[in-house]
């Protein structure tokens, strides 16, 4: 026999009625906590100062190990070493391995770390050196704040913001996440409703929402445009998500989120989960990073880099104000975007170039990893439409901050 | 019995169970839809070897979004499994809606009482010997997160069994 959804849940009532005696209700330190974080007036301010502190606790962390540690060991010994020790390779294994001759001659105008450039020295510095302490900080947080139950309270705060680009307040769960890495977040987006919501969350996750990798970079590299670099961002992902929510056909509806009690995380389970995507990342990305120091290495040995940037500088000059120098980056701007952004000729580029550029590697196309679930994610509409979404991005938005740019005499 | 799914509503501790049973690594966390996709593992009952799976959490049997639709898929792919049905104690009355749902779709269940150091704090008390009484499937609480009431879900999985919803009507009697 099959009940009626009335029938069940009259039975339910009946059953709980004989088992379940409900106490009276005691207000306790969770419960104040619970209401205090998602009343907006005070919940608001709580909000930034979470955040505040999550970035603090970022910045320090990552900043501890890769300045006070990894730039000192790569750069005083590792590399020159290295430099060393494999100086009787042939020029093309050395320049691959170790990095252009040139620059160990003249001893490293720069940072060394960056300046050599090989697989051995640069393609080792920037997943060991910074990345990982990146997203080993970022994953922490995440970790403490999806197990305490913050993330649903914040989804509950931002509920009204995120409907008028047409996403439930849950989405900002996914884009939390994909801060650490696009790659869970973009499967997080599953437990969003409708089709539509999900392809949007998905499209603006890839394009607007950088990873730790490459945060770890920006705070590495260009920590003083770091603030402009996520409000830029923040003001992609709500204008397209809103034009996105217009042209794009399908439902929005409300839907009800559990909001969960607090609860103290479990220190196991948070370093397993930090352990897990850590792991993810050591597997997954730093062979890509190692492959792509070694294509860079090759195309500039082979003088193929001076090619293709002869060929897209005046595309780059013209549509988004960029040098052909940074060509390179965004060649491996393709396989991985922390590397790309480790390629930046920072030296050579305007400040307001430099941050031009650290948006375009942003907004790029998204990460292997991340484009390979997006392939057993959508469908074939959806896929070309995130691609087209892309394509319209990048000149859009590209081409705006350009113009900004110019209008602004920078 | 050669396998066991975990099913129940999202958040109420089921991967958190999972990892307990089966010593693996689905990803917990303390919001609703941390598990999309589904897990498996194996743990051991009455020294016999069997696979357990952590299905997405689900409202009910209609599904409603990506990861509900996985949840039933799952249910109606593997027919000769066994369901542990996770509540959760402070929210039992959903909870109870599932599992009468997988009762009635005539699956052999035992249900898990988890979350209880939630009720506690929230002054909520369960008869779980009355619940069992009346649904006459086995009914264990349980802590997941701590550990608490494992062992007995473990020895009591052997008791899953099938039960006519006429006579968990019956046994409730009228309102």
């Amino acid at each position: 026999m099959k009940l009626t959804v009335d029938q069940r849940w009259d039975l339910v009532d009946r059953i709980s009625k004989k088992t379940v005696t409900v106490g009276a209700y005691k207000a306790t330190l969770k419960n104040a906590l619970a209401d205090v974080t998602v009343r907006p007036q005070t919940g608001i301010p709580f909000a930034i100062a979470v955040l505040y502190g999550f970035w603090t606790f970022f910045g320090e962390f990552a900043g501890l190990f890769t300045d006070g540690f990894f730039v000192r060991i790569f750069g005083t010994h590792w590399i020159p070493w290295i430099g060393e020790k494999l100086a009787g390779l042939p020029d093309w294994a050395f320049t691959i391995l170790v990095g252009d001759r040139a620059v160990f001659a003249e001893g490293f105008p720069g940072d060394p770390c960056f300046a050599a450039g090989g697989v051995l020295t640069t393609g080792l510095f920037m997943p060991f050196g910074i990345v990982l302490w990146a997203v080993l900080a970022l994953f922490l947080v995440l970790a403490v704040m999806e197990d305490t139950g913050y993330l649903p309270r914040l989804a509950v705060l931002l509920d009204t913001v995120m409907h008028k680009i047409g996403l439930h307040g849950f989405a900002i769960v996914p884009t939390l996440v994909s801060l650490g890495c696009n790659v869970p977040g973009v499967t997080a987006a599953r437990a969003l409703e409708t089709r539509k919501q999900r392809f949007m969350i998905i499209a603006l996750l890839g394009v607007f929402v950088p990873c730790g990798a490459q945060i770890g970079m920006m705070e590495e590299l260009v920590p003083h445009l770091i603030g402009w670099v996520f409000l830029t961002l923040a003001i992609g992902y709500l204008g397209f998500g809103w034009v996105l929510n217009k042209i794009w056909p399908g439902e929005s509806p409300e839907i009800l989120m559990d909001v969960p009690p607090y609860r103290a995380p479990q220190w196991s389970n948070v370093w397993r989960k930090t352990w897990m995507r850590t792991r993810h990342f050591l597997f997954v990305a730093v062979p890509f990073v190692l492959l792509g120091c070694a294509i860079v290495m090759v195309l500039y040995a082979t003088g193929a880099m001076d090619a293709i940037a002869g060929g897209l500088e005046g595309f780059l000059a013209t549509v988004f104000g960029v040098p052909a120098s940074a060509t390179p980056s965004l060649v491996v701007g393709f396989l991985r975007k922390d590397l790309a952004i480790g390629l930046l000729p920072i030296e050579a580029m305007t400040t307001y170039q430099v941050f031009k550029s650290v948006i375009l590697l942003s907004i790029y196309f998204p990460c292997l990893a991340t484009f390979a679930l997006l392939l057993r994610e959508l469908n074939w509409k959806e896929i070309l439409a995130t691609l087209g979404f892309l394509v319209v991005t990048i000149f859009v938005f590209g081409g705006v901050l350009n113009l900004i740019g110019m209008a602004g005499g920078w | 019995m050669n396998k066991v799914l975990l099913m129940g509503q999202s958040n109420v501790g089921k991967s958190v169970l999972f990892n307990c049973l089966s010593g693996g690594g689905a990803t917990v966390s303390n919001y609703p839809g941390t598990t999309v996709d589904f897990d498996k593992g194996r743990m051991a009952i009455d020294g016999k070897i069997v696979e357990i799976i952590d299905v997405p959490g689900t409202f009910s049997l209609q599904p409603k979004d990506k990861a509900e639709e996985v949840a039933l898929k799952m249910l109606e792919g593997e027919k000769d499994a066994v369901v542990l049905c996770v509540i959760d104690s402070s929210k039992i009355e959903r909870g109870l809606y599932l599992a009468l749902e997988l009762i009635e779709k005539g699956c052999p269940v035992i249900i898990a009482l988890n979350m209880a150091d939630v009720a506690k704090d929230a002054n909520i008390r369960i008869n779980a010997e009355k619940l069992e009484d009346l649904l006459g499937v086995p009914v264990v609480t349980t802590v997941a997160t701590m550990g608490e009431g494992l062992k007995k879900l473990v020895e009591r999985m052997k008791e899953t069994r099938s039960v006519k919803i006429e006579g968990i009507m019956k046994s409730v009697g009228g309102g």
